[in-house]
């Protein structure tokens, strides 16, 4: 027979304002099988918990149901409670009179009404609710990092630091990311390579990070805990034992016409190179679109050719032959850390991105617009110019550089209506590197707003404007056109209100920041959303903000959303802590509400198979005692669900259910309502 | 009916299969045969009166007929679809079973002998069917055939149903749904009802009330239908078998047209091509959910 026990929360005022919680004590009281109601103000607080267990002894309850708020809240706090009290957790169920009851109502009479419906639904759950067991599940203590920009190296450091392995995957062939084209740093103007370099060799030289450069995520499998990675080590051309870096082929390479894409087009690469000469690893690539030898191969000519690189190299690590190889790694948990790009603007967009591009700023046929990765490289001292701001078109030293904020951000109509962040930041940086080197140049701002929050932003873009005498224009531009030898800024400036039509020597577009454009692929291979600008959700926009939807998988730097330098940071050591947090137990424990198979009737349609979004449902033969084969059913792998239910929806003999949301459960929920 | 004989023969007698399925002549029409002798399929016929689906023969729960061996089963066009449905299923695999494929002509109503009343109409599924001949098929046998025309197709009735004000499509279905008896004749027959058990002989949670009243029946004729959603076959045997005389038909082909519409998906004699019910897509409309 049941015995069950109703604690109604007021909630302070947020239930007990609209609800009556005595009303609902009290009607309760003579449920069928209630042996125990009372309310309190703040059940969750510890007088409460209190409560609770002392009448879950007292009345030897089999059940409890808590009248509060939602289970997201606070149902694992009452199950802890529920255990403490020598009850299974699983026999603890919240009403939720707050979130669906006095929060969204006005009326105390109904509300109350309601509230007791709620609860009385909850009470029938619980009298059809059996004790469940938690799961435990052992877990691979290594940790893939996927991006090996400062998020990534940041991630990987930490634990590798903190005992665990790693496998650090980056796509380009030195990590760094985009942190290593920056110039200088805001709001401390320190040299971004100066910081950013030695943590890059850390990575290289810690005996528990594995590097894979120049690789991509293949497939991933598994689950929390226990994953399985492919990763693609695309192919070099180089033989990575034997390369010790010398730097003898790129010398030697006869093709140097290739635009540099570490210098964002702006110098020239020999077709077998290293990115910039701190690379990590310090190993070239040979790009075989642009390689004489592969060029001639794809047009047909059987005869071998060029092979200066090969000839120059002393060790003989040039690899023409190589290919592709694949690499299995097994680890626990993931952090994704891939990224940003930058919003190229010119006309032609990508079709199905909703993007339209910014045809009248002329970004990609005038030479002397440029974004904001490329004055970074010019004002680099490690840059194409070796830190001289000049003009792409002619190189002279711009007398006057206009800076256009807010390009192609927070412009819902062109599709995106975010805001990039890092723009109001970088620009103000951008004016002082060029006013430090330009003493006589002028620079003016165009600017929506100045959005400089964080520790000594505002006093960095003030210093801009006050010490650096850089010109803000409250405003945009409407149109860039070339004139002879200058750019030609049509804008407006919205405080004082008149036209305004500049020339400019050099303009710089600050424009947004996107995700990387393979962030979708990758998003579905793990199994977790993208929002709609491709950026990675967070499980929790508060309260989990590293973690995504699926359990073992972290999130971490600009992939996330535009983020700058300390945020980034700050995620990837986050992300660490949590995945160190989840390595430091014996066995992952995980909620046993998982879906189970009905072996005895299931029919083995497989339909659970076909529509389960985690890939958790496999088959399991069932023999007979003579071993002889009865049939094939379906189960559930309880590491890989996530308890969705969409496989209970779909069995048509509802012959799967998700423990703890049985249809027997529901169903006597429902009925009481 | 000479090729059908000698092609059964051939198989009983030179490969693996050990009963042929199909039709024989009986007292009252023809009806279902299990020829496993080749004496016994030189009884074996086919024409307009084979109405039977016999791919019903094939699903698991028919251990009495799994037991025979393996099976060659002559199919139509729509008994074809009801096989492909079995393997996309699991129920069944293709290697499993010879599919002796017919042109068909499209059958009568009934499946009774000539001269007898019922005969001489064109089944309703056949004045409209999709697809006569069957693609999944080891052998094909017989002539072509004009197309069935007269009478008023199903979708004709479909459409008829839905040009009904709401009120009255309701009455229409519950004076319907009034008269069934719950005999379950409609499952038993269906190709496609393979369940282990099936949602309405459950009791913890009763799902379907199992009397024979408004509200069970409803119930019972509503999971029936939309279990069949996109994987229906339209071969009508569901219909055919029931003692009350509900248009399960209609509410079969309707379901299907929303299939359809929704999800661009038609139930073809294609096992792989997954069915919408069997599929988890992100992309799925979801204008449901406000």
């Amino acid at each position: 027979m049941a015995r069950i026990g109703v604690f109604v929360c007021h909630c302070g005022e947020n239930i007990g304002r609209t609800v009556d919680a005595s009303s609902v004590a009290e009607a309760l009281r003579s449920h069928p099988g209630v042996v125990h109601a009372e309310d309190y103000r703040y059940m969750c607080s510890d007088p409460g918990q209190t409560l609770v267990r002392e009448a879950i002894a007292a009345n030897r309850l089999t059940g409890v149901v808590v009248a509060a708020c939602s289970p997201h809240m606070h149902e694992r706090t009452f199950r802890k409670v529920v255990a403490a009290a020598g009850l299974n957790p699983f026999l603890c169920e919240m009403a939720n009179i707050r979130e669906q009851c006095s929060w969204i109502h006005e009326d105390r009479e109904q509300a109350t009404g309601k509230a007791i419906a709620i609860t009385r639904a909850l009470v029938e759950k619980v009298k059809a609710n059996t004790p469940l067991e938690t799961i435990r599940i052992p877990i691979e203590r290594r940790a893939l990092v996927i991006g090996g920009g400062i998020a990534g190296i940041q991630a990987a450091l930490d634990l590798a630091d903190g005992g665990a392995e790693v496998v650090l995957v980056e796509k380009e062939s030195s990590i760094g990311g985009h942190m290593s084209q920056l110039s200088e740093t805001f709001p401390t103007l320190d040299c971004s390579q100066c910081i950013l370099t030695p943590r890059m060799v850390e990575v290289a030289q810690h005996p528990r990070i594995r590097l894979y450069a120049y690789s991509e995520v293949e497939e991933v499998s598994g689950y929390i805990g226990n994953f399985e990675v492919k990763v693609r080590r695309k192919a070099r051309s180089v033989n990575e034992t034997l390369c010790n870096g010398c730097g003898a082929c790129t010398q030697a390479c006869p093709n140097r016409k290739v635009p540099n894409e570490f210098e964002c087009g702006l110098g020239k690469r020999p077709a077998i190179s290293v990115p910039f000469p701190q690379a990590v690893p310090n190993m070239p690539v040979l790009d075989r679109e642009r390689c004489a030898r592969f060029m001639a191969i794809r047009k047909g000519i059987t005869k071998a050719v060029c092979g200066k690189c090969a000839e120059a190299c002393t060790r003989g690590a040039i690899d023409f032959a190589q290919e592709d190889r694949f690499v299995t790694e097994k680890v626990g948990a993931i952090i994704i850390a891939t990224g940003y790009q930058l919003y190229s603007i010119g006309k032609e967009q990508p079709e199905g991105e909703g993007l339209s591009g910014y045809g009248e700023y002329g970004y990609g046929q005038v030479p002397d617009v440029i974004d904001g990765l490329q004055f970074e490289r010019l004002a680099s001292a490690s840059g194409p110019t070796g830190g001289r701001i000049v003009r792409p078109s002619d190189g002279r030293v711009p007398k006057r550089v206009v800076f256009l904020q807010c390009v192609g951000s927070r412009d819902p109509s062109r599709g995106i209506p975010y805001c990039s962040k890092i723009c109001c930041m970088y620009v103000a940086k951008h004016v002082m590197l060029y006013r430090h080197k330009v003493h006589d140049g002028e620079a003016v701002v165009f600017y929506m707003d100045v959005r400089a929050a964080g520790k000594g932003y505002d006093e960095f873009t003030r210093r801009a404007i006050e010490e650096e005498g850089a010109i803000y224009r409250r405003g945009r531009v409407a149109r860039l056109w070339r004139d002879g030898d200058v750019v030609k800024v049509q804008g407006f400036d919205t405080l004082s209100g008149e036209p305004l039509l500049l020339d400019a020597d050099l303009v710089v577009l600050a424009t947004a920041v996107r995700p990387q454009p393979g962030i979708r692929a990758l998003a579905q291979k793990l199994s977790v959303s993208c929002d709609q600008h491709g950026f990675i959700n967070e499980a929790h926009p508060k309260l989990r903000p590293v973690e995504t939807n699926t359990a073992g998988i972290f999130v971490a730097g600009a992939c996330q959303a535009p983020r700058d330098i300390p945020e980034s940071v700050a995620m990837g050591s986050a992300a660490a802590a949590k995945v160190l947090g989840l390595f430091s137990k014996a066995e992952l424990e995980r909620e046993p509400t998982v879906a189970r198979v009905d072996a005895a009737h299931c029919a083995g349609c497989f339909l659970c198979e076909r529509v389960c979004p985690y890939g958790a449902v496999g088959r399991r033969e069932v023999r007979d005692r003579a071993g002889r084969l009865v049939k094939v059913v379906a189960e559930v792998n309880p590491g890989v669900c996530q308890g969705c239910g969409t496989c209970q929806a779909t069995c048509p003999g509802k012959h799967v259910e998700v423990q703890g949301f049985t249809d027997q459960q529901i169903y006597a929920e429902i009925a009481a309502l | 009916m000479r090729e059908l004989r000698e092609l059964a023969v051939r198989l009983l007698e030179t490969s693996d299969v050990q009963v042929v399925i199909g039709w024989e002549e009986s007292r009252r029409g023809v009806r279902p045969a299990f020829a496993q002798t080749p004496a016994e399929a030189e009884r074996l016929v086919f024409d307009q009166r084979c109405v039977h689906n016999l791919a019903a023969y094939l699903h698991p729960r028919r251990k009495h007929i799994r037991g025979l061996g393996r099976p060659a089963v002559v199919v139509k066009g729509c008994d074809a679809r009801a096989v492909a449905g079995l393997i996309r299923d699991n129920q069944l695999r293709r290697e499993d079973v010879v599919l002796i494929g017919v042109r068909c002509p499209g059958v009568w109503a009934e499946n009774k002998a000539e001269g007898q009343p019922g005969n001489r109409r064109w089944a309703e599924r056949c004045v409209s069917c999709p697809q006569r001949t069957p693609t999944l098929c080891d052998y094909l046998i017989g002539e072509d055939s004009p197309e069935p025309s007269g009478g008023p197709g199903l979708e004709a009735q479909v459409e008829r149903i839905q040009a009904l004000p709401m009120a009255e499509r309701w009455a229409f279905w519950s004076s319907a749904f009034e008269r069934c008896v719950r005999c379950y004749a409609c499952r038993e027959i269906c190709p496609l009802c393979f369940c282990e058990r099936c949602l309405a002989d459950k009791s913890m949670p009763q799902w379907i009330e199992s009397s024979p009243h408004r509200r069970g029946n409803l119930a019972w004729h509503l999971a029936r239908a939309l279990h069949l959603a996109g994987r229906c076959v339209g071969c009508g045997e569901c219909e055919r078998a029931c003692p009350a005389g509900i248009p399960l038909s209609i509410l079969n082909a309707r379901l299907q047209q929303s299939v359809r519409e929704r999800f661009e998906f038609v139930v073809s004699d294609d096992p792989v091509a997954p069915s919408p019910i069997g599929e988890f897509r992100v992309d799925d409309g979801q204008e449901f959910i406000r």
